[in-house]
């Protein structure tokens, strides 16, 4: 898209790296809001299968509520939205922006502020909750790697949050 | 022994000597001492003053339940602490300590007179006495009260530390690590289980570390802990609240302790969430009610003998011991074993022990029973006490340096109350004790009523031959709380242990009556002949004990006190210099200042350059909703005013929602995309809440639907342009969008390219000109922003603020919702009438509309304002009267709800809520000022082009 235009991110692009966790800017992704009540009419409308449970993934697919899936990865596109059909296909691709945590701290770092048990929050899960406030999606891509997308115009305040507590630690 | 400080024994390092100052003289300690146990040493006797009559206070207790030490640390450098318990402050080389509540110093002090004129201070005092008159209260009795009866001073500079703070998850969590809390990890380490071991002194022990024979257990357990891989120890931390769902708060204090603070936080706030929670928080002794029982030298036997067996300090060298209960003997015994000699044992029952009156008797200790203490001699510091018994009422006078109380324990039921656990009283223990959990929770030890410091004997109050109405017998140390207090409340008819505790603040203190609930209660359910089961105990909340504000802002303060949310162009803002202000959680640029422009010029400025030329304006913080589905026409329908169903995809129209009450909550000029899609757009501030209540009737009412809701507000950047060169600045960079007037009107919407990326263009104004609202995709929004300045340079673009919004809307009578609204006008009453669908069946608010109160006459309405002086700029919020010489209070019609200078028109322009306004048009009405009184007219609220014409240019 717009090879002319520069992209402009809340947050630096540059790697920040502190004991035991380095913070860095996921690349641009295509994020896609998928809604419906019935899980089937969107796995015929895609051609993809659905996670079944809240908080797990398929394939680039996350469950995040009941009636509530996010498709994301760096270049997906659904062939059609859906028109007339009871479903909702929405475009938020530029709605957030994603932050990896790495390192064996960045759990402890992410517990400074998001109250779920994540030392029990498996790889390959992923939920939105909060972080010291500002709501989060966040999934554990491994043991010791995890992503946090957040709205745009959260981001720097999120950034300067994560960045607090690394350094303090 | 070297003054108070005994020759052996203790846990204190007596290599280790540590120098602090207490009210600027210098003292020596050893490490392993705390502020109390150090001075006490030194034999200081007088700590305080007491919070209402300027008593003098010594130590009470030991520990927690101090009330009387309150103590100020003063670290420098704005870290001050004030009422901290002497008890619990450690200390350390150069610890700079303060008492408090004293003028002009702790052993002359004014306010001590109070104590002479007691007898004028009964509860209720306050209440009674500074009712008259009224308007003395705020400026004269509450400052002066505030002044005499006190705690420390507030810190008056910014705190420099900083605070850490995290969320902690476990299977088991224990609060207290005396010997049941350390059994209790014992037996959970080893398992898969995460143990939290909480404890708030600075070693585990509890009250193993007052009892020698148990240190080597307490050794051994200490390090099994430590070598324990599943448990986590926190030592110095407080579990303040126990919160639904095993949510506990715990503060870990890190530095306070350290003669070198460091750069680290100063404290940790643990947010932990338990399996199971254990409760190990152990029992506080509770004092006796006589007469004299605060004179300084007046304790708590148990916290004799920590001081003695745990610091090495013997609190006198002759003590008395009055008891009601066993456990005073056993403290008497060990006080004697470990060299404090012990002048008798005064005990109110009967009949004790045979063992433990042998034993003292073995030590040649005086014993007095049936007797109780009457009075005390001394004041700075105790120099006998008088005794009498409890039948004949033959007295005598017992030499002592110092008189301990023992008046049985009371388990700490203090959490296991937050947690809403039931209890029940216990006979044996003269307390409540814990009964059915309400949470996965169990008490283990005295907590829970499973150790036994023997027998003893309850009762409120130790008998006196002494008129009861004269004599200062305390309950509520902290307070100043006495017995003839609570006899007062019950013979003034409170009956309710709630409303007693209100009307003497018995239990109300920062210690929230740790050592006084139980002894009042008694006296109350002894005043009201009434079983004490029947009577209950008051409510225990959250903290446990005072608690800094830093803890509780962790990391919460300065530039992470609260979001600042940023638009994607909010950084070209400031390069520009444009002057920030805050929207909802947003920060906007208000105006775009050149060199040596006020506010005023800037805006005059903007606003000419938008009416006359192109204006550019960074709209991306309204809210924006995309609303999908076949029955998303229905869903708008349902929500808005306006009706939906026949709007055409490609066209926008304008939406107002009102609450269920009828009233304007939201507006915002939404478009249809496609038959089953559409982009609605939201006030700023209102997003959330538009957002919430849309999605709240969907799910409540109108689950049938199949709509849904996704908030798009941040996947859009939103670029206003606007004037009648708009055009001509966007035309070289739109793609596949035919910009013709015919082809692309007024209130319609096109999606297309727009500098290589996707938009959806709006054709809309809320400046009343030929206008755009661009949206592209969040991260290229400041790039096509940049292109279309630019290129706009050649047409004169302008960038405009906030503010300039605001001016050009008002010029064109736009009401912006919660400026000119207050949550109480209907579309009527806005004058937006033609935005309500008549024949709609139904629409969310539409019944309240017929309301009679809705329909009568009268009501307030907008309208305009043109002063008769056109350069007075009325002010907003000003209140608006017919008649300016009607004496005061006047009839007030409304107030002005928008007023700014047109630069457009020449003269100010104001839009007001007048009563009956739509019926005023014409009339003069005046906004009565300090000083002088401005004349204005009513009008209609549209100031500029109000044929309209230009927005179609």
């Amino acid at each position: 898209m717009a090879d002319a235009l520069l992209r402009c991110e809340p947050v630096p692009a540059a790697p920040a790296a502190y004991s035991g966790v380095t913070i860095t800017l996921a690349p641009p992704m295509r994020r896609w809001s998928l809604r419906a009540k019935s899980r089937q009419a969107l796995e015929t409308h895609l051609g993809l299968s659905l996670p079944r449970k809240i908080g797990e993934t398929l394939g680039d697919i996350a469950c995040l509520g009941p009636d509530e899936w996010l498709w994301r990865a760096v270049d997906v596109e659904p062939k059609e939205t859906g028109a007339g059909l009871p479903l909702s296909v929405v475009d938020v691709s530029e709605r957030s922006v994603g932050i990896i945590l790495e390192g064996h701290a960045a759990r402890a770092m992410l517990n400074a502020g998001c109250p779920l048990d994540l030392e029990r929050f498996a790889v390959g899960r992923m939920t939105r909750t909060i972080y010291e406030g500002v709501e989060i999606i966040l999934s554990r891509e491994s043991e010791t790697r995890w992503s946090v997308d957040v709205w745009r115009s959260f981001a720097e305040h999120l950034l300067l949050s994560f960045t607090t507590v690394a350094r303090n630690r | 022994m070297s003054g108070f400080r005994m020759d052996q024994g203790g846990r204190v390092d007596r290599g280790a000597r540590v120098n602090f100052t207490f009210d600027g003289k210098p003292y020596q300690g050893f490490a392993g001492d705390t502020l109390a146990s150090a001075l006490l040493a030194a034999g200081v006797t007088l700590f305080g003053r007491s919070f209402k009559y300027h008593r003098p206070r010594g130590i009470m207790g030991a520990g927690v339940e101090e009330p009387n030490a309150l103590i100020s640390v003063d670290r420098g450098g704005g870290r001050f602490t004030p009422n901290l318990r002497a008890t619990q402050i450690e200390i350390y080389e150069g610890l700079n300590a303060k008492s408090q509540n004293r003028w002009p110093s702790l052993k002359r002090d004014f306010g001590a007179i109070n104590d002479r004129l007691g007898r004028f201070f009964p509860a209720g005092f306050y209440n009674k006495t500074f009712m008259w008159p009224r308007s003395f209260w705020e400026k004269l009795y509450e400052p002066a009260i505030r002044r005499m009866a006190g705690l420390g001073d507030a810190p008056s500079e910014v705190d420099p530390d900083h605070y850490d703070a995290g969320y902690a998850h476990c299977e088991l969590l224990i609060v207290g690590a005396g010997p049941a809390g350390i059994d209790a990890a014992l037996e959970a380490s080893g398992s898969n289980a995460r143990v939290i071991l909480i404890d708030e002194q600075d070693e585990l022990g509890g009250g193993a570390l007052a009892d020698p024979s148990l240190w080597p257990w307490l050794e051994r357990s200490v390090k099994a802990l430590q070598a324990a891989p599943n448990i986590t120890i926190l030592t110095r931390t407080t579990a303040f609240g126990y919160f639904h769902d095993n949510f506990i708060g715990a503060v870990e204090r890190i530095t306070d302790h350290l003669a070198e603070p460091g750069h680290g936080p100063r404290e940790k706030l643990w947010k932990i969430r338990a399996a199971e929670v254990i409760l190990a928080q152990g029992a506080i002794e509770r004092p006796l009610v006589f007469e004299g029982n605060d004179v300084p030298g007046v304790m708590l036997a148990s916290a004799a003998r920590v001081f003695a067996l745990r610091h090495g300090v013997a609190v006198g060298k002759n003590v008395a011991v009055m008891a009601a209960h066993d456990s005073g003997w056993k403290d008497a015994l060990a006080l004697a074993k470990a060299g404090v000699g012990i002048a008798a044992i005064i005990d109110v029952r009967d009949a004790v022990d045979a063992g433990l009156v042998a034993e003292a008797e073995a030590k040649d200790i005086p014993i007095y029973l049936n007797y109780s203490v009457i009075g005390v001699n001394g004041r700075h510091h105790v120099k006998s006490a008088q005794i009498c018994s409890n039948d004949e009422y033959l007295g005598g006078r017992i030499a002592c340096d110092a008189l301990l109380m023992a008046g049985g324990w009371t388990p700490s039921i203090h959490l296991w109350s937050h947690s809403k656990g039931s209890i029940a009283w216990s006979e044996d223990w003269g307390a409540f004790l814990p009964d059915k959990p309400n949470e996965n929770v169990r008490c283990v030890g005295a907590c829970g009523g499973t150790f036994s410091f023997g027998k003893g004997v309850n009762l409120g109050q130790l008998p006196t031959p002494k008129d009861p109405a004269t004599i200062k017998a305390f309950l509520d140390f902290q307070n100043d709380v006495t017995a003839k207090d609570i006899a007062l409340a019950v013979r003034e008819g409170y009956h309710s242990v709630e409303h007693i505790k209100r009307y003497t603040t018995n239990g109300m203190a920062t210690d929230q009556g740790k050592t006084s609930n139980l002894n009042a209660l008694q006296l109350a359910s002894g005043f009201l002949d009434r079983p004490i089961e029947k009577i209950g105990l008051t409510t225990f909340r959250p903290p446990y004990t005072p608690q800094s504000f830093g803890a509780f802002a962790g990391h919460a303060k300065d530039a992470l006190f609260i979001a600042t949310r940023k638009s994607p162009i909010d950084s070209w803002a400031g390069e520009q210099g444009a002057v920030y202000e805050p929207v909802a959680q947003w920060r906007r640029a208000r105006y775009f200042p050149r060199s040596g422009e006020d506010m005023h010029a800037a805006v005059n400025r903007e606003c000419l350059a938008v009416r006359n030329g192109v204006g550019i304006f960074d709209a991306s913080t309204l809210g924006k909703i995309e609303v999908v589905g076949p029955d998303a026409a229905e869903f708008l329908n349902r929500m808005y005013t306006n009706p939906w169903k026949q709007l055409e995809p490609g066209r926008c129209r304008y939406g107002l929602l009102l609450r269920e009450d009828g009233f304007i909550t939201d507006d915002g000029v939404s478009a249809r995309l496609a038959p089953d899609r559409f982009h609605l757009t939201t006030t700023t501030g209102g997003a959330a809440r538009v957002l919430n209540m849309m999605e709240d009737y969907l799910q409540t009412e109108w689950p049938d639907l199949n709509v849904w809701l996704t908030s798009i507000t941040e996947q859009w950047a939103v670029i206003a342009l606007q004037g009648p060169k708009a055009r001509d600045v966007i035309a070289p960079f739109v793609e596949g969008i035919d910009l013709s007037p015919e082809a692309f009107p007024h209130m319609a919407v096109r999606e297309g390219m727009i500098c290589g990326v996707p938009t959806r263009l709006f054709r809309v104004s809320f400046t009343g000109e030929l206008g755009y609202e661009i949206n592209v995709p969040a991260a290229y929004g400041r790039a096509v922003w940049e292109v279309l300045w630019d290129a706009g340079e050649a047409h004169g673009i302008t960038p405009y603020g906030t503010e300039t919004m605001h001016v050009l809307r008002a010029e064109k009578g736009f009401i912006i919702v919660g400026q000119d609204t207050d949550g109480t006008l209907t579309p009527y009453d806005a004058g937006l009438a033609w935005a309500v669908g008549k024949k709609k069946a139904d629409f969310v608010g539409k019944r309240s509309l017929a309301r009679p109160d809705i329909v009568a006459e009268g009501r307030k309405q907008l309208v305009g304002l043109l002063t008769d002086d056109p350069n007075e700029v009325l002010e907003e919020g000003a209140q608006i009267v017919a008649d300016p010489n009607q004496p005061v209070p006047m009839t007030m019609l409304g107030h002005v709800t928008s007023s700014y200078w047109s630069a457009t028109l020449g003269r100010s322009i104001a839009i007001a809520m007048v009563a009956g306004g739509q019926g005023r048009m014409g009339e003069t009405l005046h906004i009565p000022m300090p000083g002088r009184t401005i004349a204005a007219k009513v009008t209609a609220m549209v100031f500029y082009d109000a044929e309209g014409v230009r927005v179609n240019g």
